[in-house]
């Protein structure tokens, strides 16, 4: 009966942290109006900590928060995976009924690997691998498909519903009070939808071969926890009552229940979900506490071996050279754009891969990248201005940022650092090439001296008529390149006008 | 198997059918408004189209009453006693507002940039001025809207002041929904004969313009009738032919009333402003029911006339208004 409400505790915990998850997504987007902090699961996830400590060499007291995270799996085990993580908590849901549960367990390995191989590139100032997080997934993932995905199918709906005018005064109700609040009205397009989403549905319908495959076998936060839990202090026991009915190893979500060894588990595996203690006939099942304190687990044979952790290293040196041989080592591609202030701090090796930045980002100009940065860059974000612009009044991206890759710098600073530099192409432009009046780029830049100018030229119309028209030129010295002129470039297609890469940032033009 | 797990896929079957009907017909809503501009190409819809355009009464002309002036220009620190007395020198809300009518007041909230000291978007105690003077004439709803190019609605409402203004004075602050906007006909249109228009704009009982007069690069000017490129999508495309095709918006819009808030004038760096030495201090209202003579009178501010000013010299040779302020008679008040 305890352990029945325990059980019912932890679910009712999964789908509170669930839900502040996605009350925290969903108010990222108010651009500070809310007090919560949007990164805040970021903030006690110790794998994320630990990489940016070591990518960063630095101490970043806003990640301390997951000290906590350590501590509770010292004291409990796994906890975080079974009552807290969002993601895991997702796959726990979507679980078919006939997981079929027959992997053997020598794969359990990959998680501490992946965790080993994590931290080794992170000590060599290579993030490449930190998109693997779980809390990165799921809010990738949600940002860049679910929740986009809904907003399309929703307005879809509403849009084909607000073709009969007598529904009006509903729908203005409807999207006044529920619509708007959720969505923002943001149009979202996102780049990297379908391979975040590809990668998110392969990892859900691995739940097919096995319970929560990735908290299993992939998750490497999973793998940090699993070592820390192994020193856990309050452990999974089973008593003489026992009388091998299998009911446990049945129900475990990890399959760690062993009959072999009397239906013992694993604590760097167990989840601590207490399905098993529910499940038993006998109350042969207990988490004690375990005396004497900080001995370690039982050793597995799928426990990583002394070569395993070599190879991992070894693995990965050899990342990180492949790493090294991309051409984004020499240059700067012209249009990847880095957020606000990223100039300033070395952004990809801090950066995390988090996607939070991506999320908050009102525009929605902020994209995951795909290989534009190269591989290395996988998901690290860029401005795409044709897309959404960088919002003059706006520093959601730089207060968001739960490594400082952004750096946390002023509204004003923000407004002050160059992003990169417009550049105006006359073959395209409508009053270079067309004789046209336009100034639209001039008109939306939001400088207090405009980076843009209009010449006055006098030219002859094509009806013989003298006519003055306006060229825009870029100031050089003026613009920080945030893209409003791109973006609202008239011209279809490719716009007229394009931000490019600041000049001093390419090696090549530096001569180093 | 079992007939119940084939009735669970007839089941199915329907089910799937019925939800990919639905996601199918709203595949085949109206699309939103274009992400991205169309190709310079499609600018310029010359022939006139009248597939789905909308049947929206023309705008009542309004007689000015006698005794009243036909303009009004107020002066003086107290903004909203400002506004209050410009509009009663022109015959008072009541004269533009029934009882129970449905308004919609237009600011100019062009970004969330700059708070209103810049200049660059509208007074807020002159809107909220307004939405107090609509409410006791007796409106039944009073809405205001627009749509901001830079920054979100929702944050520019907020940064402009307006929102707040407007809330304390018991009106509603409406994000513009995409979906809301129709194509309409512009059956005086000279260059443009057809655009998509906010449709709540186009079917209000009452429009009240209320544009901040402001530097702007092209047009030199902005004043009520560029305001009005507010009420429509696809504003870049205006661009190609700006001064017609704006006159030719008024055409449509056909605002009840324009109050031209120069309290704050920018004079350089518009229209998104931002330095406070191109802000000038004027704390003047201009009220008045003919948007081109209150533009006419506005550009006055600048040191133009009204003919200098490309759209408003287009609107008044489309008969949309007046452009000779000799010919009018203006009440000019002190507060």
């Amino acid at each position: 009966m305890k352990a029945k409400a325990t059980r019912r505790i932890r679910q009712v915990t999964q789908i509170a942290s669930f839900g502040l998850f996605m009350a925290l997504f969903v108010q990222a987007v108010y651009l500070g109006q809310s007090p919560l902090a949007s990164d805040l699961f970021y903030r006690f996830d110790p794998l994320i900590a630990a990489t940016a400590m070591f990518a960063g060499r630095a101490i970043k007291a806003g990640l301390l928060y997951s000290l906590v995270t350590i501590a509770a799996s010292i004291l409990f085990g796994r906890v975080w995976c079974g009552w807290v993580c969002p993601f895991g908590s997702v796959l726990e849901w979507l679980t078919p009924k006939y997981a079929r549960n027959e992997i053997t367990d020598k794969w359990r390995v990959v998680k501490f690997l992946l965790f080993f191989i994590l931290i080794f590139a992170a000590v060599l100032g290579n993030q490449s691998g930190a998109f693997l997080d779980p809390i990165s997934l799921l809010t990738r993932t949600m940002t860049t498909v679910l929740w986009p995905g809904l907003r399309f199918l929703v307005y879809g709906l509403e849009g084909f519903l607000y073709r009969f005018d007598f529904l009006w005064p509903a729908l203005d109700a409807v999207n006044t009070n529920v619509l708007l609040p959720l969505f923002q009205g943001i149009e979202s397009v996102f780049i990297a939808s379908l391979p975040v989403f590809i990668f998110f549905a392969i990892v859900i319908a691995l739940n097919r071969i096995a319970e929560r495959f990735w908290c299993r076998y992939l998750c490497p936060l999973g793998g940090f926890l699993g070592l820390v839990s192994r020193f856990a202090v309050v452990r999974r026991e089973v008593t003489k009552d026992c009388i091998s009915c299998d009911r446990c190893s049945k129900v475990c979500p990890t399959g760690t229940i062993d009959a072999a060894k009397g239906y013992a588990s694993d604590p760097a595996e167990c989840t601590v979900c207490y399905d098993c203690m529910a499940e038993c006939p006998v109350n042969a099942i207990a988490f004690d506490r375990h005396f004497p304190l900080w001995k370690s687990a039982q050793s597995q044979e799928y426990d990583p071996h002394r070569r395993q952790v070599i190879l991992a290293a070894a693995g990965t040196l050899g990342g990180v050279a492949l790493a090294g041989i991309e051409p984004i080592r020499r240059r700067d591609p012209v249009r990847l754009i880095r957020p606000p202030g990223a100039t300033l701090t070395n952004f990809t090796t801090v950066c995390m891969r988090c996607g939070e930045c991506v999320r908050v980002c009102p525009t929605q100009g902020l994209q995951p990248s795909l290989i534009e940065g190269g591989w290395q860059n996988l998901f690290t974000p860029r401005l795409v201005p044709r897309i959404g612009y960088c919002s003059y009044n706006c520093d959601a991206c730089i207060r968001t940022c739960p490594t400082g890759a952004i750096p946390h710098i002023s509204k004003e600073a923000k407004q002050k650092t160059p992003i990169g530099l417009a550049s105006i192409n006359t073959d395209r432009c409508l009053p270079w090439a067309y004789d046209t009046l336009c100034s639209v780029c001039e008109e939306m830049c939001p400088l207090p001296e405009k980076a843009i100018t209009l010449e006055e030229v006098k030219i002859s119309a094509k009806d013989g008529q003298p006519m003055t028209i306006f060229r825009p030129r870029v100031l050089r010295d003026l613009c920080i390149g945030c893209g409003v002129c791109e973006y609202h470039c008239p011209v279809g297609g490719e716009a007229a006008i394009q931000v490019q890469t600041l000049p001093s940032t390419n090696t090549f033009i530096s001569g180093v | 198997m079992s007939d119940e797990n084939e009735l669970n896929r007839r089941d199915f079957l329907i089910k799937a059918g019925l939800i990919g009907a639905g996601v199918y017909l709203a595949g085949c809503a109206k699309q939103s408004a274009m992400p991205l501009p169309t190709p310079f190409s499609d600018v310029i819809p010359v022939t006139p189209q009248t597939t789905g355009a909308l049947d929206v009464k023309p705008a009542e002309t309004i007689e000015p009453a006698t005794g009243t002036a036909y303009l009004s220009v107020a002066r003086g620190e107290d903004a909203a006693e400002i506004t209050r007395r410009a509009i009663a020198a022109i015959g008072g809300m009541e004269r533009f507002v029934k009882n129970g009518a449905n308004v919609i007041i237009k600011p100019n909230i062009c970004t969330d940039y700059y708070t209103y000291e810049f200049a660059a978007t509208t007074n807020p105690v002159v809107v909220g001025t307004l939405v107090s003077l609509v409410m006791a004439a007796g409106a039944a709803r009073v809405r205001v809207m627009d749509n901001p190019f830079g920054g979100t609605a929702q944050s520019a409402y907020k940064r402009s002041g307006i929102e707040d203004a407007v809330k304390d004075a018991g009106g509603e602050m409406e994000v513009m929904n995409q979906n809301k906007f129709r194509k309409a006909e512009i059956p005086d249109g000279l260059d443009i004969r057809e655009w998509s228009f906010y449709k709540d704009i186009l079917d209000a009982d009452v429009v009240i313009n209320v544009p901040i007069a402001k530097n702007h690069g092209t047009t030199r000017l902005t004043l009520g009738a560029k305001n009005l490129m507010g009420t429509i999508l696809n504003r870049g495309q205006i661009h190609a032919n700006i001064h017609q095709r704006i006159a030719d918006l008024v055409s449509r819009v056909k605002p009840a009333l324009t109050v031209v808030d120069a309290v704050r004038i920018l004079m350089n760096n518009g229209p998104t402003g931002g330095n406070l030495d191109d802000v000038k201090l004027l704390n003047t209202v201009i009220a008045c029911a003919d948007i081109v003579a209150a533009d006419s009178y506005g550009a006055t501010l600048f040191g133009f006339k009204g003919s200098d000013i490309g759209y408003i010299k287009a609107a008044a040779d489309m008969g949309l208004g007046t452009l000779d302020l000799s010919s009018i008679k203006i009440e000019e008040i002190s507060v």
